[in-house]
């Protein structure tokens, strides 16, 4: 595979791919796959789920609301380079000059720290390492802080620029939360559309734990030059090779979409994918609706630290 | 006043009266079936009834001074009446408004309430017979007899009205009904044209002194809102049959006892009367017959004894045996064919723990309201049918009726397919005792008032009446969330009276413990933790331990269910518990967006007070498909559900 040294983007190419990631959109801004494109905007950690009745219920938003500004804002705050495990301290211009021309290398590594408008202030960081093939690995870090209130999710947000057609995950079946997935049975499961649980008032919904695997597949785009062509394509996220399983929410909107609903009708109409790959769910609890908490083993303690890792594969 | 009073004309005032609740109601009786032929009884299709659902003319008022007070006394609607589905809630017609609302009263912020008949100098006049917020259905449609039906004594049933109803025949006065989901039944011979056209007019109110104790978490609607049906008892009848099937300790012999009340169109049809009662196994098979004869007053009891190696009820087998009356006249005709389900099984509680026949108990269950999101609390036999596959195919083995009686086809599906009932009284007064979470009594009723207590305990002895009979009722509930006082301890006194070998429940004790002896034979909480429940459950617990609510499935909820059942694995006592609840309450309105049909739920109707979304706890979304945790109650349920034994 090359490398392109752009002045505001480095560029990966290879058999059937290419990738951009910006040094100014805080983020990879491009993930085409044999000529289509899977990235609307740069992918952000996942701080935030639309709040549960019983969220609502047992105060659990007003603990930790910071975490929804956090989800909105998080801003990219430093960017780092590595090529065949040598940091690139000056990728950019104009020391880009001295590169002359595309460069051949067997593995690249792409690392975007956010930190977190939250207060004490903390940091997600984000590092892709792609590879000849074209997979992208992706491992997501937390740091943990003292003080900081309980998590609703720790994940990392894809939005890409067109619905999904549909999915196929290895996985549980059904809806899983972790204090709510013993009834889920191991298997592959084709998922048509990205349906939203239709919940009386809309809230998180669409988690699915313990996933091996997870494709979606798509068949259209937003390329003038493609319209009309309603051939599928599809992107597979992955367990990581010796990694643990994740959970994932394939889902038509964000967070904050879902949360300013009051009816299911009331949520926008579909145009994007949103997929949420997670390695920290909060439990739903269920003793009551006003006040009990989720059991004690389901909760994301903010103050410790927390990471995971999947790959994204051709 | 009450049921054994007659009266001549119809009084508004019993709107505002707690003592009148039934004016020429007729005492309930067992739900049995009654058929002219025995071909009937085997196609049961039975000519003695006829429907009376379907259109009927209508008149809704504001309130009861803007009534149109003398229709019944018409020969036709006047051309302001409008057409009415019956049955069917009135609000959903197209009248009044749509309202979800909890513990409030409807009325909160709008009207100074208190119930009356709380201290003598609070006869509590007017409250609602000249209350602005009180509308007024007025009802009206002709029938006429069939000609099979003539001759015969004629009533009518009244299978649900909510909430009070003056009813009249060709003008005449013919009682009034509180008690909004049980079955009200009246005599119309005295009244009846046989030949020519009737004219029936049926006056609903939305609110009486019912109001106080029908405080349930749901859409407040009024109307007829279940069918309506006339009934021609022919000459010889059986009025009430009493039928218990029980086991000898081992399990190996059973008997069945057989009491009924018959009645005559003239006291001569009884002489050289005979009953013929035949048994038939689960297989159909005959296994054993009696012939007798009835006393002068019209009563008769057969007893079979020795039935050997009966096939026992429970959920995993629920083998019906069917006892047959027929009722056949000096001249050798038959007159009657009479027929009830029963079931073989044992229920024992010994000191925390509770068997059936023989075998730990285990309650997976679940409350269900009646519903549906089209027409609301007026549901088809085909809803039901699609409640009982889901249930079974969920492993889901126990159904809480909260927190009225249902219609009473539910519970002959619950016979047939095994499901256990806790059969709950129309009951609760929420709002008399909790304010804002707090316990504050201070005008609760049923209370320990003396005149509230006839009110509770004439339904319970409704429910107990028209429901006996049905093998899946394991336990009589008083009803929920109303507090407890001497009122609901003569409830709980009456169904113990029985001694029908079914347990009673009642979860307000818990907030009101010196009545904890004499109400409730089960130590019954909601929504208690698991680590609660361990902890009565360990320290010398009184009675069995039942969850009569638990998991509060509202919106994406049903987390940490396992911690529940693994009670099940550690404690002997816990009986189990029913899942709050089995569908939400949802009502399909129009979307002034799209022109489409969208679901709507408290606050979407202009309805204030209203406790808006909370209606939303069900296992099935409102329009009966699942939610996705039903995989987690199939799951742990189906540990368990394996007939009783544990997998």
């Amino acid at each position: 595979m090359e490398i392109i040294f752009g002045d505001v983007v480095t560029g990966v190419h290879g058999d059937g791919f290419e990738y951009l990631f910006s040094w100014q959109a805080g983020g990879p801004v491009s993930f085409n796959v044999n000529g289509r494109e899977w990235l609307y905007r740069a992918p952000r950690p996942a701080l935030w789920r639309a709040t549960t009745d019983n969220d609502r219920g047992n105060g659990f938003p007003v603990r930790s609301a910071m975490w929804m500004g956090a989800d909105m804002f998080a801003t990219c705050s430093k960017t780092e380079l590595s090529v065949d495990g040598e940091p690139v301290a000056k990728p950019l211009a104009p020391d880009n000059n001295a590169f002359g021309g595309a460069v051949q290398a067997q593995t690249m590594t792409m690392t975007y720290t956010y930190t977190l408008p939250v207060v004490p202030a903390t940091t997600v960081t984000v590092a892709y390492t792609v590879t000849p093939d074209g997979t992208i690995g992706v491992t997501v870090r937390y740091e943990g802080k003292e003080g900081l209130p309980e998590l609703p999710v720790f994940g990392l947000r894809f939005v890409m620029p067109t619905p999904a057609k549909g999915f196929t995950y290895t996985g549980l079946s059904g809806e899983t939360y972790p204090d709510r997935m013993a009834g889920g049975v191991p298997g592959e499961y084709t998922v048509e559309g990205m349906p939203v649980t239709p919940y009386l008032v809309p809230q998180d919904c669409g988690m699915h734990m313990r996933t091996q695997q997870v494709t979606v597949t798509r068949d259209s785009v937003l390329d003038n030059s493609k319209r009309g062509d309603r051939s599928e394509f599809s992107l597979t996220f992955a367990q990581a090779e010796g990694g643990e399983p994740f959970a994932f929410s394939c889902l038509p909107y964000t967070p904050e979409e879902i949360e300013n609903a009051t009816h299911p009708n009331e949520l926008p109409p579909v145009r994007r994918t949103v997929l949420t790959v997670c390695g920290a769910v909060r439990g739903v609890g269920g003793i009551d609706s006003w006040g009990s908490d989720v059991r004690p083993d389901y909760h994301i303690d903010a103050q410790q630290d927390h990471e995971y890792s999947f790959v994204i594969k051709l | 006043m009450d049921g054994a009073s007659s009266t001549q004309s119809a009084d508004l005032s019993w709107l505002d009266k707690p003592g009148v609740f039934r004016v020429n109601r007729l005492d309930a009786h067992s739900d049995h079936r009654c058929y002219a032929t025995q071909d009937e009884a085997a196609q049961d299709a039975s000519s003695l009834v006829m429907p009376l659902d379907g259109t009927w003319k209508f008149k809704y008022s504001p309130n009861p001074q803007a009534r149109p007070a003398d229709f019944y006394k018409l020969a036709e609607a006047p051309a302001d009446f409008d057409d009415i589905a019956v049955p069917g809630h009135i609000e959903i017609a197209g009248y009044d408004k749509n309202q979800y609302i909890n513990t409030m009263y409807p009325w909160e912020g709008r009207k100074y309430r208190r119930p009356a008949g709380l201290t003598p100098d609070d006869p509590g006049i007017g409250a609602f017979s000249e209350a602005d917020d009180n509308p007024v259905g007025s009802y009206l449609r002709t029938f006429t007899l069939p000609e099979h039906m003539r001759g015969q004594r004629i009533h009518v049933v009244f299978e649900g009205v909510e909430q009070a109803f003056y009813l009249w025949l060709n003008g005449h006065f013919v009682g009034y009904a509180e008690d909004t989901f049980t079955p009200s039944e009246f005599d119309l011979t005295p009244y009846i044209d046989e030949t020519g056209e009737n004219i029936i007019a049926c006056e609903v109110f939305k609110r009486s002194t019912a109001a106080w104790i029908e405080d349930q978490d749901f859409f407040r609607f009024f109307g007829i809102f279940r069918p309506v049906k006339l009934v021609a008892l022919p000459k010889i009848h059986v009025d009430d049959i009493s039928v218990r099937s029980l086991l000898s300790d081992d399990l190996h012999t059973g008997t069945i006892t057989v009491d009924m009340r018959l009645s005559a169109k003239a006291a001569a049809d009884l002489a050289g009367a005979q009953t013929e009662v035949v048994v038939t196994d689960p297989q159909g098979n005959r296994i054993a017959s009696q012939t007798g004869s009835p006393e002068h007053d019209g009563d008769a009891t057969l007893v079979f004894t020795g039935i050997a190696e009966p096939q026992l009820w429970d959920n995993g087998s629920p083998n019906l045996y069917r006892v047959e009356v027929r009722l056949v006249d000096a001249a050798g005709e038959t007159c009657e064919v009479a027929q009830v389900d029963t079931g073989f099984r044992k229920l024992v509680r010994d000191g925390v723990k509770v068997t059936l026949n023989g075998h730990r108990l285990y309650i997976l269950g679940v409350n269900r309201h009646e519903w549906n999101a089209d027409s609301g609390r007026c549901i088809t036999v085909d809803d039901m049918h699609r409640d009982i596959d889901t249930m079974l195919r969920n492993n889901i083995n126990a159904v809480r009726t909260c927190h009225y009686p249902d219609r009473l086809e539910w519970y002959r599906l619950c016979d047939e397919h095994g499901i256990y009932v806790m059969a709950e009284t129309n009951l609760e007064s929420h709002g008399t005792w909790q304010k804002m979470g707090a316990v504050e009594p201070s005008y609760n009723v049923p209370g320990n008032s003396s005149v509230w207590e006839k009110v509770v305990v004439d339904r319970a002895t409704t429910q107990y009446e028209m429901l006996k009979n049905h093998p899946s009722i394991l336990f009589w509930s008083m009803g929920n969330e109303s507090y407890a006082g001497t009122a609901i301890a003569a409830m709980d006194a009456y169904y113990k009276s029985k001694q029908d070998g079914r347990l009673t429940h009642y979860e307000g004790v818990v907030h009101n413990r010196a009545f904890e002896d004499v109400i409730s034979d089960l130590e019954s909480r909601m929504y208690d933790t698991p680590e609660g429940a361990r902890k009565y459950l360990s320290e010398q617990p009184k009675k069995p331990y039942i969850l009569c609510e638990f998991m509060h499935d509202m919106g994406n909820s049903l987390g940490g269910f396992g911690d529940y059942m693994e009670l099940f694995d550690d404690c002997e006592g816990f009986l189990g518990g029913f899942i709050w609840d089995y569908i939400d309450q949802q009502l399909y309105a129009p979307d002034p967006v799209t022109g489409g049909k969208m679901l709507c739920y408290g606050g979407d109707f202009d309805d204030r007070c209203s406790d808006y979304e909370f209606s939303g706890d069900g296992l099935l979304f409102a329009d009966r498909t699942e939610k996705p945790a039903m995989q987690e109650v199939k799951y742990y349920y189906g540990r368990y559900a394996d007939g009783n034994h544990i997998r």
